[in-house]
């Protein structure tokens, strides 16, 4: 038995005389307790929720391990740790509530594990500008939470909504289930601050919109923690809804369910939720409806009277197709139902690899994406389900989000590659983008350079002018080419 | 010894953690390591012979009050996170514990109280009557008035009643690393109550509660008398109309719902049918409240264990409560770790007490 575990990506660490003198400079900053190399922390930040982690952990392992854990507190605390850590060229790697789907908190090359738990406060609710300011390490729900007691919501939530941070929303561009009438999380966002690792702040205006030159903080949407650590936003808010309408409709053929979709968000209809599932989705979330047909599931919410003639407007243009109303009871379920993925833990432990992989895509080749992609995926051998749902509709397009569940005969970790390899394929050759809003960690970053193309390489170079030391989580966004993690 | 359900603690240690902000240990260290999922995962682990039990893994497997606030959302109906740690950890049966907790353990082994030499008025009263009372020792060594309030409620309702040289139930030495110890104070209390020829075991500590319904049973210890928590019992005497509460000073309450009463007792209305029999008390809800309870900081010893967080949890589970209510409740722990110089905290007997004085 070991005090720590074997790591499996550690791709190099730092020396330890470098990091026990960081620790001593660190200590004076955050103080002692706010710094750790205590093997329990070390092991606790060396993993978010991408599921290679799992499999790893089955097998007594970790993925890679920090050196030392800092917590700081304050903007001002992460300045002066950052630029400790860059002037000893120390990788850094943020850390917020572990949620992250494709590895992107793994501290593959050691160094600082910064867990922004303790920026914990919501600032300021700003009622008549319907705007709030919220430290980033903010857990999801207690900021949903704190917003509802004051009488608004954030309208942002993801499926991780109870395990994910304000900083991850913004760091991995995330994407919540009301998306279609709040926006997805740059909607939401007025202003961020940040800190890069030479110390400077990066700060936005908290004003609506501003023509002064590119936005520098919307730079740091998505950027995962390769440029700079988020550590305030500023984010809108809205009163809490006055009615809330569901429906549901049930579709013999997907195609024209999309097509529905489609033209309610042509008639300027803006339901919170949409999600179209195909059949076997539709059996698996609505065992009352069987697993032939394809379910539309639509929540309305706002003003009364808004909510009256959307929903109208959405029911007239439902009863032109060959629609079938189903009622609001199928709504309701998965309302209640929506943060539970415990079937993933499930199956895991009945010998299953299960992921789940979203992806964007125009109208014109919505359905097309999802045949490709479950075609592909069914094609790996062992592969028992490829299945998907649309949600994040918008006029021009949709999000698409498979789920595929393999119970391998051979190594776990080889037929995780391969589904992924068989649908990022498949959804390039559609034309679609690899990702809607999981973002691209680690694993991801093996398709960046087919995704971007000559972008790829105006990120490196906006990297460099960011981080020119290259401290900046290491390894994620597919920045380098020579990575550890290889398909 | 209780067996650890892998299963169940493997869907935890696999799953992202939809419970993290339901634990009060994690919202108040704000460290990943005492996350629920990350604390299964090193029980997992250890379980496996993965990794090994050094003072920082149990340190962080122990920071879990037992106050099943994950198991609020939990996903996983038979999943009990806070048994399964506190299993995992005494798994080899062995002497398990902390430096810092050695002289309660001590304590224990020496006086049958953690918290040392055990009060002198702790008698043997009404010897062969049918009820017999159990304050628990921190009660006992905190809150004197506690126990007079509960017999001064029997006298008043004329419950024939007796109380013993209680031992510490047991489950704060296994809490520490001790389960050997743990047997030994709960078959020393075992004999006491079967020598007392009471049928009915009334206790006011919801973790004496759990540990005679539930350890002592696991230990081979059935106790021969129906177990009532005193929630439960002063509602009972109240109506059978054997106690007539009066108006008090006290014009509004809200009343913090303890962890186990609550989620695993299921006692919730009983204090509050309690609270709604004294003439004109208003009684107002806090913000988490009945089962979705915060827990005060106080679980599983952690008023000994780790003061600084019992502490800091406490005051945030204050500020759920609204500035005009006193608190009332119903737990020795709760009741210290709630009690500070700014807010009044009562305890649900002696209000009752007082009412019907």
């Amino acid at each position: 038995m070991q005090n720590l575990p074997q790591t499996i990506i550690q791709e190099s660490l730092v020396d330890q005389e470098i990091i026990d003198a960081y620790a001593q400079k660190a200590k004076l900053i955050v103080g002692e307790e706010n710094i750790s190399n205590n093997p329990a922390d070390l092991i606790a930040n060396s993993r978010d929720y991408w599921p290679v982690n799992n499999i790893w952990m089955i097998a007594g392992s970790v993925p890679a391990l920090p050196q030392l854990v800092v917590w700081p507190e304050t903007t001002e605390e992460v300045v002066e740790l950052l630029k400790l850590a860059n002037s000893f060229k120390i990788p850094v790697t943020p850390y917020g509530e572990g949620s992250g789907t494709l590895g992107g908190a793994i501290p593959i090359r050691g160094g600082l594990s910064f867990d922004l738990k303790r920026m914990n406060r919501i600032l300021q609710i700003d009622d008549d500008n319907l705007i709030t300011h919220v430290e980033c390490g903010l857990n999801g729900a207690l900021y949903e939470t704190s917003l509802n007691q004051a009488g608004f919501t954030g309208g942002h939530f993801p499926q991780s909504l109870r395990c994910s941070s304000v900083g991850g929303w913004l760091a991995c561009r995330a994407a919540g289930q009301f998306s279609t009438r709040y926006g997805k999380i740059e909607d939401i966002t007025v202003s961020l601050e940040a800190v890069l690792p030479d110390g400077t702040i990066l700060n936005g205006r908290s004003v609506p919109r501003t023509a002064t030159g590119p936005r520098l903080d919307q730079l740091m949407l998505g950027s995962e923690g390769v440029l700079g650590i988020i550590t305030k936003a500023t984010l809108r808010i809205w009163p809490l809804p006055e009615k809330r309408q569901m429906v549901s409709y049930t579709f013999d053929n997907l195609e024209v369910a999309l097509q529905c979709i489609r033209q309610i968000m042509r008639s300027g209809a803006r339901p919170a939720v949409v999600r179209l599932y195909d059949p076997q989705e539709t059996g698996n979330h609505f065992p009352a409806l069987g697993d032939q047909r394809s379910a539309l599931i639509l929540l309305i919410e706002g003003a009364e009277k808004l909510v009256a003639a959307e929903t109208e407007l959405i029911r007239e243009l439902a009863r032109a197709t060959d629609a079938v109303d189903s009622g609001s009871e199928h709504v309701e379920h998965w309302l209640e139902k929506r943060f539970d993925i415990s079937v993933a833990s499930m199956l895991f432990q009945k010998g299953a690899v299960l992921d789940t992989i979203e992806v964007t895509t125009n109208w014109h080749n919505a359905y097309r994406v999802y045949l490709a992609m479950q075609k592909a995926l069914n094609a790996v051998e062992g592969t028992m389900l490829a299945s998907g749902h649309y949600s994040h509709v918008y006029p021009d397009g949709a999000a698409l989000y498979m789920t595929t569940v393999g119970f391998p005969g051979e190594d776990k970790l080889i037929f995780y590659k391969k589904i992924w390899q068989a649908a990022m394929e498949a959804c390039l050759a559609e034309g679609a983008a690899i990702s809607h809003h999981h973002g691209i960690g680690l694993h991801r970053g093996l398709w960046m350079a087919e995704e971007h193309g000559a972008g790829l390489n105006i990120l490196r170079r906006v990297k460099k002018a960011f981080d020119p030391e290259g401290i900046m989580n290491p390894g994620k966004l597919g920045l380098e080419e020579n990575s550890i993690w290889q398909k | 010894m209780a067996e650890v359900n892998m299963e169940q603690l493997l869907n935890c240690a696999l799953c992202p953690n939809m419970c993290r902000c339901d634990c009060p240990v994690l919202q108040a260290l704000a460290q990943e390591k005492v996350a629920p999922a990350a604390k299964a995962r090193f029980a997992a682990m250890h379980m496996h012979d993965h990794l090994s039990l050094s003072e920082e893994i149990i340190e962080a497997l122990a920071n879990c009050l037992g106050c099943r606030g994950c198991t609020v959302l939990c996903p996983f109906p038979e999943l009990n996170l806070c048994d399964e740690l506190l299993n995992s950890r005494l798994k080899e049966h062995q002497l398990i514990t902390l430096p810092s907790w050695e002289p309660y353990l001590a304590n224990l082994k020496k006086y049958g109280s953690p918290y040392g030499q055990k009060p002198p008025h702790v008698h043997k009263t009404g010897k062969g009557a049918e009820v017999i009372y159990f304050a628990g020792c921190t009660t006992l060594a905190n809150r004197p008035q506690s126990l007079a309030a509960v017999e001064n409620i029997f006298q008043q309702a004329k419950v024939s009643y007796q109380l013993m040289d209680e031992d510490c139930c047991g489950y704060p030495a296994e809490t520490w690393g001790n389960p050997d110890l743990a047997y030994k104070l709960a078959t020393e209390n075992y004999r006491k109550f079967k020598e007392s020829g009471a049928k009915t075991l009334v206790t006011g500590c919801p973790e004496c509660w759990l540990t005679f319904s539930s350890r002592y049973p696991e230990w081979n210890l059935e106790l021969p008398l129906e177990i009532i928590p005193a929630p439960t019992f002063f509602l009972k005497l109240l109506e059978e109309h054997l106690l007539q509460p009066k108006v008090t000073n006290l014009s509004t309450v809200s009343y913090h719902d303890p962890c186990i009463w609550a989620r695993t007792a299921g006692i919730m209305e009983e204090p509050r049918s309690i609270l709604n029999r004294i003439p004109n008390l208003t009684v107002i809800e806090p913000l988490a409240s009945k089962d979705h309870t915060h827990c005060c900081g106080g679980g599983r010893m952690f008023q000994l264990s780790f003061p600084k967080t019992a502490e800091s949890i406490a005051v945030t589970r204050l500020q759920e409560f609204p500035a005009q209510s006193a608190i009332v409740t119903s737990c020795p722990f709760c009741l210290e770790g709630l009690t500070t110089k700014e807010r009044k905290v009562i305890d649900l007997a002696e209000l009752l007490a007082e009412a019907c004085s």
